[in-house]
């Protein structure tokens, strides 16, 4: 996007799309800039070269979901090898903060859609399941932090985990019924009573340049 | 107490006497203790009634008693006695709730809010004096007041300092009971604390002016003031920081010397308080800080006993502390020679306060929502308003004036006192209305899930690195860079090495899930087991686990559930890992878990039953059913027999663990141990397992350190022989049929440690088929807990029992021979020892048949040993510990 974007009715068009404001979309650009060393996309390894990201146990987990598909609302499925501007727009409104003006309409749509990337993030074969493999690799990258800890127990608390899932989603099993994962709206489900709108949000007011890149 | 040998007079020693009145001597205690007595009662007495305590708070009803008994002793003394000192209450009343309040504090939604709360501790309270001190200085000048009131500005400013600040104790008295959302409460009660340091520097501040007089005040006096105020209240934070850290410090290294533990911990809070006090520091702010901030690693260090001992000792010293202030709150207010009413005073002052508090809350809240992410809407503002309760500190404050110099501060007190009470009664009988009508988002206490926890885990990551990301150095950043930092240096330095290790919150909750998890079972009767604590590598079916698929992993029980990190670091082979995995994940289970993810608040209540009750419910019936249906398709075999007999007592127990229950929290961790007598007794394999687990609570090694009050006994000796000749006079045992596997087993192996023969020989070829390892195991373990447990405390020779090696004991149904139980260790208990003896000398000889059936039998000895075993081993505990 380049210089193009200064162009006031295309910042406005980013500005509807993804409602930042402009003063935001600009800092944001020259984030972007800043990562992607003025090129025009952002590849992963330019993420590597944040020294805060390091030691974020699911680091990985979080660059990956800049690169999903699925996340930037492209129908297609599967990763992308990079991400422009507007991609990198539309992954930050995920983090946006509510509005004092939004109604019950849209804060439910804001809701759906902040899990939905949290969902996706923990859905890595992008079956539209957490399976029980799938959780407990989150769970150990989380875990992952605390060198105590081993992968078995991270394991065992992600089986509790799904366990606690699986009886919250499923109510009665039978003894036969099989909990193949969590679907969507199982993990709706899960989510009730919890705002995560009031918990899945940065600030990118005064988006400062404080954190160089080498 | 009547003199025996009533002296008539001091002049009178003549002769020895026998007893002597010696009320002097005992007069001050023993009216503390008076009045701390007739508060409690006046307590039991106010919430016998329900309805009475949902609809008033309790402050009001204390206020009220406080003003009849005041009332009372007025008229039989002819004067107003027993006042609330200030001295009294700043340095014996105000700590313990102030302690209390950060201890507990929920320290993430403290510092999610921290901006809030300083906002309006700071500029907030700085608005309520000004205003309320300018406006009422306004209504003096413009002759609406009695010239009664000899007062100029600085008077009122002074005045208007000490009514402004939100008062704590009342503010945690009230909104204790009306259960608004925590980011409302946080702030409110945040605010309360925090102004302490405005507060006390205004009030200095404007007292030091008066003193002066208006004349002698130069522009560096206000320069002079500005900056007390940041030393006093960072250099109050500053002192509750060195004592937390102090305090972590030296709770590193009690491992030897756990009785003290809580003291360390009231110790060092007090004499933070009183260190700040010296220095003329906010002593509030430094104890809140101490409290908050030594929390975590005091916590992992000291051990679960000493934690709920922490934990009582603080609600009650708290509890009691309130209910004394406002006691004699109402007490003081009856003395009549303090008051000199204005109505105009009193009037404007109410006024003012309710109007400058509401103003200064609209106004702040629409800076304040700007930056904040979830901004307060117009109902929180409305409850916030309102809550802002007056209250002791206010009184204690203008108690303390100096009536030379304030000349009127008779009107202040009788103004303040009115102020005090319009906010508690009036504010706190209505608050819980408006609330309700109000709809504010009410606190939703639900329970903590595992998942909740983990996605919250998730999310904090998420947050920081997209701040990483975005480049803005912001609040997860900083909290990211935080923890780091702690993990790093601080959890390494202060906590200790076996704590830190075991340092997770998601591991807590997991641990948490697990314990009401038992909890609920024992609850029931033990019916119900959770398969999270069933799962075990070491379980036969655990090779055909698909993966994918939870159910599967549930009826398997394959996933292994629980681990112990530590244990597993230190055991050797796979089976002892196993072992050690089932203990731990049994202890764990019963383990009574540091309340840290709920916020609570709550002083007088500590842990209801209800919300145990409430707590179990999807998950665990869920559990509980799936494992049903496990149980009766792995284990159907299950003696039905035995069963009705047994679920008869079963019912008596847990009569008797209700009871217990009910006497202290301490005992209630003996509840499952009884069931898992009778669960042993069952040889219901799911049973057993759970049974065990409290023993394992009392006898695993992480905490080993923790229960100096068991102490597993082992004794290589010849008792058993002696057992053997002992066992011709034995009449414990009638029949010979009914011999006690259990006691033998517990008394030859120390729990765990043991020969493998020598467990044959109650475990029939037949058991382990049916039961599963593991469970066998358990079941043994739980049994020899209940022996272990009964032992008297004077053997001690034998080497404590510290790792626990499960014998494997898969089918292997020899016979014990003689020599293999001459090697195992004993207790020397007299008549566990005959029964020992007995039950080997009966076992041995005896066929599979009677092997086979010992199990089964095992369950009325053990109804008959527990009685007997139970007091005895309370006292024990008692014993080894005082």
């Amino acid at each position: 996007m380049g210089s193009a974007h200064s162009v006031p009715a295309e910042m406005r068009e980013l500005a509807d799309r993804t409602g930042f404001t402009s003063e935001q979309i600009e800092h944001l650009h020259r984030r972007f800039k800043q990562l992607s060393q003025d090129q025009l996309t952002i590849r992963k390894e330019n993420f590597d070269n944040i020294p805060d990201l390091e030691f974020n146990p699911i680091r990985g987990k979080i660059v990956h979901a800049f690169f999903d598909k699925r996340n930037l609302r492209q129908e297609s499925d599967g990763l992308a090898d990079e991400i422009n501007f507007e991609d990198f727009l539309t992954i930050m409104s995920y983090f946006r903060p509510i509005e004092m003006n939004m109604d019950e309409e849209q804060l439910d749509r804001f809701r759906k859609e902040k899990l939905k990337f949290l969902f996706h993030m923990y859905d890595s074969d992008h079956d539209g399941k957490i399976t029980l493999q799938e959780y407990r690799n989150v769970v150990e990258e989380l875990l992952s932090g605390n060198p105590h800890l081993e992968k078995e127990s991270a394991r065992s608390i992600a089986d509790g985990a799904m366990m606690e899932a699986a009886s919250i989603c499923v109510g009665q099993m039978g003894p036969d019924q099989v909990y193949e994962g969590i679907t969507f709206d199982d993990f709706l489900k899960m989510w009730q009573g919890i705002d995560i709108e009031t918990k899945m949000h940065v600030r990118f007011l005064n988006v400062d340049t404080i954190a160089h890149c080498y | 107490m009547q003199p025996l040998a009533a002296s008539p007079g001091p002049a009178a020693p003549a002769g020895a006497e026998l007893l002597r009145w010696q009320w002097r001597e005992v007069q001050a205690p023993c009216l503390v203790a008076a009045w701390i007595l007739v508060a409690s009662l006046a307590k039991i007495v106010f919430h016998l009634s329900r309805k009475v305590t949902s609809i008033v708070p309790e402050s009001c009803l204390l206020i009220l008693l406080g003003l009849g008994l005041g009332g009372i002793v007025l008229a039989v003394a002819k004067k107003a006695e027993y006042q609330l000192e200030p001295n009294m209450f700043f340095l014996f009343l105000l700590p313990p709730i102030v302690l209390d309040s950060g201890y507990f504090m929920p320290s993430r939604l403290f510092f999610d809010n921290i901006g809030a709360i300083l906002t309006y501790a700071v500029m907030g309270t700085l608005w309520n004096s000004f205003t309320t001190g300018t406006a009422l200085w306004g209504l003096h000048w413009a002759g609406l007041m009695d010239p009664g009131v000899e007062a100029g500005l600085m008077d009122f400013l002074l005045f208007g300092s000490l009514i402004s600040a939100v008062d704590p104790v009342a503010v945690l008295a009230v909104f204790e009971e009306v259960h608004v959302n925590e980011t409302l409460f946080i702030i409110v009660f945040g605010e309360s604390l925090l102004n302490d340091a405005v507060t006390v520097v205004l009030y200095k501040v404007f007292n030091s002016f008066v003193e002066l007089g208006p004349a002698h005040i130069h522009a560096t006096d206000y320069v002079k003031g500005v900056a007390s105020f940041f030393l006093v209240s960072l250099g109050g934070t500053a002192v509750g920081l060195l004592f937390a850290f102090l305090l972590a410090l030296i709770t590193r290294f009690t491992k030897r010397v756990r009785i003290i533990e809580p003291l360390f911990v009231f110790l060092l809070a007090y004499v933070a308080y009183l260190a700040a006090e010296m220095v003329s520091l906010s002593s509030i702010l430094a104890v809140t800080f101490c409290g908050i901030c030594c929390k975590k690693y005091v916590e992992a260090n000291i051990s679960q006993k000493s934690r709920t001992t922490v934990k009582y000792t603080m609600k009650t010293l708290a509890s009691s502390s309130e209910t004394i202030i406002f006691m004699f709150l109402g007490i003081s207010a009856v003395d009549t020679s303090k008051w000199a009413w204005d109505t105009a005073l009193v009037l404007g002052t109410l006024f003012f306060i309710l109007l400058f508090r509401a103003l200064g809350v609209v106004l702040q809240t629409c800076v304040l929502n700007r930056f904040r992410l979830i901004p307060l809407d117009r109902i929180d503002q409305v409850v916030m308003s309102y809550g802002g309760l007056r209250g002791a500190v206010a009184f204690a404050l203008v108690i303390l004036l100096d009536r030379t110099k304030v000349k009127a501060k008779d009107y202040f007190v009788a103004t303040t006192i009115v102020v005090v009470f319009f906010t508690v009664i009036v504010q706190g009988l209505t608050i819980k209305p408006l609330v309700t009508w109000l709809k504010v988002k009410r606190s939703d206490h639900h329970k903590p899930t595992l998942n909740e926890e983990l996605h919250e885990h998730a999310f904090d990551h998420i947050l920081a690195a997209v701040e990483d990301i975005v480049g803005h150095h912001g609040y997860h950043y900083w909290r990211d860079k935080w923890e780091q930092f702690d993990k790093k240096y601080l959890s390494q330095l202060l906590m200790r090495k076996s704590a830190y290790r075991l340092r997770d919150e998601i591991w807590d909750v997991y641990y948490k899930l697990n314990i009401r998890d038992a909890i609920s079972f024992v609850d029931q009767g033990g019916h119900v087991f959770s398969a999270a604590k069933l799962a075990l590598p070491s379980m036969p079916s655990r090779t055909s686990i698909s993966e994918s698929s939870v159910t599967n992993l549930l009826r398997e029980s394959g996933s292994g559930a629980c681990l112990d990190l530590q244990v597993i670091d230190t055991v050797r082979s796979r089976r002892d890992k196993e072992d050690a995995a089932m203990h731990h994940v049994l202890r764990g289970s019963l383990y009574k878990p540091r309340r840290r993810y709920k916020a609570s608040y709550s002083r007088h209540f500590i842990s209801p039953d209800k919300q145990e009750r409430q707590d179990k419910e999807i998950f665990r019936q869920n559990m509980k059913r799936r494992l049903e249906t496990f149980k009766s398709t792995k284990h159907n075999i299950c003696s039905s027999k035995s069963k009705a007999r047994l679920k008869e007592k079963g019912r008596k127990k847990k009569n008797i663990s209700v009871t217990r229950e009910a006497l202290n929290d301490k005992t209630h961790r003996n509840v499952p141990w009884q069931d898992a007598g009778e669960a042993g007794g069952r040889q219901a394999p799911v049973l057993v397992m759970v049974s065990s687990e409290d023993e394992e609570s009392d006898s695993s090694e992480t905490e080993r350190e923790d229960d100096e009050g068991i102490v597993f006994i082992a004794r290589a000796t010849d008792e058993v022989l002696q057992g053997k000749t002992a066992s011709d006079s034995l009449d414990v045992c009638p029949s010979p049929c009914i011999i006690p596997p259990s006691p033998t087993l517990a008394e030859k192996e120390l729990p765990w440690k043991g020969d493998q023969a020598d467990l044959a020989v109650y475990i029939s070829s037949e058991t382990t088929k049916i039961v599963p390892v593991d469970m066998q195991k358990a079941w043994n373990q739980s049994i020899s807990s209940l022996e272990s447990i009964a032992s008297p405390p004077g053997i001690e020779s034998g080497p404590q029992h510290r790792r626990f090696a499960c014998p494997v004991l898969e089918e292997k149904p020899q016979p014990t021979s003689p020599a293999v139980m001459e090697q195992s260790s004993c207790f020397q208990f007299p008549s566990h020892v005959s029964k020992n003896g007995r039950s080997q000398s009966g076992s041995s000889p005896d066929g599979a048949e009677q092997q086979e059936l010992q199990p089964l039998m095992a369950t009325e000895e053990q109804g008959r040993v527990l009685p007997t075993a139970e007091p005895r081993w309370l006292m024990f505990n008692r014993a080894s510990h005082l």
